[in-house]
């Protein structure tokens, strides 16, 4: 699994880094990985995303969120 | 977080390989298509080959943008970084794809001013802190990085960044798998479908590969247990004689995919009339471009271009091996000419490759005979 700091060849990979979102700030979060990378990432694809939850992160994008019950 | 340590459980692995050697029919030949680079590199870094039954094939599809992009529109990128006053920005993976005159690190090296990013973002950070300059970012990709190229467009629009632009070469998967499907010698059976670019499309445009071409297909998850448990599921089809989507990486992609990033991409993009990938030509609609209404921030717009066009090596099996003919150490120029240093072919290109990870982790074992 990759980590925010080591993700392999991204593009080719289709690689998103799971992440749990700290805090929110206008259409950006602080997110932190499993490995404790923290991260600054857009949240424009994940409207409504809230402290506590996952978010998959794509070159400093999150393009989902990530359903931790399923 | 519920991602890797349960889909790393050994005991959860033996359970799913010992369920897909009871599936597999002992007399039929199985070969599917994991389409995605990073499910291809997991196959070999876990060793999951060596889990399947022999007459169950794993086929290494198209899915690394990297190696599928012409030698021509690296030098078309570089030539771009030609002009003193350009910042080219580029993604990690492309500082080492050769152009015919060598790679963007040996063209930085000779004093071009190439930069590498982590996010389109960031080069859109770097024009603004540079407001003398003209910073482009050479953007590469298919669906899962094409969302974040729209929004920096979004963004540079907005804030009224001038001296940004992008050279676009984001391709669609979709086109890619048709192209596979069509070609005479296909003869994959069911697919393993990318997780991430999922997680942006959704699932319901996979349904005419079931529908139209009768072959099941899974979108999947990374860890090895996801793997394998796609790789059930698509048994259990080819076993019942169905054929339909199933989404065994539920967790992460929605069925309809993304909207806000779908909207973003379809305001800011267009697709080109056609455009080529190696080791498999031409390919209609499987490209996009920025729309008119974004041209003031288009590469293509702004320099000159030379549109070069460089043939691929003949002796490189590149199609044949993305088609699911030929393994990769199956090619002529595999481990020779042909190694992840100095590659020739397209699926030696990036580390995702089909190439390249069976050159780094199998060839100890399976191709060790061959080459």
């Amino acid at each position: 699994m990759c980590t925010l700091d080591q993700d392999g060849c991204t593009t080719c990979g289709d690689v998103a880094v799971p992440a749990r979102v700290l805090q929110v700030e206008g259409n950006s979060a602080h997110v932190i990985d499993r490995a404790g990378n923290a991260a600054e990432v857009a949240t424009d694809f994940v409207p409504g995303v809230r402290a506590g939850d996952v978010v998959m992160v794509h070159m400093g994008v999150a393009i989902g969120r990530a359903d931790e019950t399923l | 977080m519920k991602f890797v340590d349960e889909f790393r459980d050994a005991t959860l692995i033996r359970q799913a390989a010992a369920e897909i050697r009871r599936l597999a029919d002992s007399g039929r030949q199985y070969r599917l298509m994991e389409v995605c680079g990073g499910h291809t590199h997991a196959i070999y870094r876990f060793a999951l080959k060596d889990l399947l039954p022999d007459n169950i094939e794993l086929v290494h599809g198209p899915g690394c943008p990297v190696c599928v992009l012409p030698m021509g529109r690296v030098d078309d990128g570089l030539s771009i970084a030609g002009d003193p006053n350009v910042i080219l920005t580029v993604f990690g993976d492309m500082m080492r794809v050769p152009g015919r005159n060598g790679t963007p690190l040996e063209h930085k090296a000779r004093g071009a001013d190439i930069r590498m990013v982590y996010s389109p973002l960031d080069a859109l950070k770097l024009a603004q802190q540079n407001p003398g300059r003209e910073v482009v970012f050479f953007a590469i990709g298919f669906e899962t990085t094409a969302p974040s190229t729209a929004l920096t467009l979004r963004r540079a629009r907005a804030l009224g960044v001038r001296n940004f632009s992008v050279f676009c070469n984001h391709v669609t998967i979709i086109p890619a798998i048709r192209a596979i499907l069509d070609s005479p010698d296909m003869r994959v059976e069911a697919f393993i479908g990318p997780g991430h670019v999922s997680t942006v499309i959704g699932c319901r445009p996979y349904e005419f590969i079931c529908r139209d071409y009768g072959k099941p297909l899974v979108t999947s998850g990374f860890e090895p247990l996801d793997i394998l448990q796609s790789v059930v599921m698509i048994l259990r089809q080819l076993q019942a004689g169905t054929s339909y989507v199933e989404n065994q990486y539920a967790r992460v992609v929605p069925w309809d995919g993304n909207l806000p990033a779908l909207r973003a991409m379809a305001e800011v993009f267009e697709l080109r009339p056609y455009f080529e990938w190696r080791g498999l030509g031409f390919i209609s609609q499987s490209a996009l471009k920025l729309r008119d209404s974004y041209a003031e921030w288009d590469a293509e717009s702004r320099f000159q271009v030379p549109g070069v066009r460089v043939t691929d090596p003949k002796a490189a099996q590149c199609g044949e091996v993305l088609k699911g003919v030929l393994k990769p150490h199956q090619c002529k120029l595999f481990g020779r000419e042909c190694t992840p240093e100095r590659p020739v072919g397209a699926l030696m290109v990036s580390s995702e490759g089909a190439c390249a990870a069976y050159y780094n982790y199998a060839l100890r074992t399976t191709a060790a005979a061959a080459v």
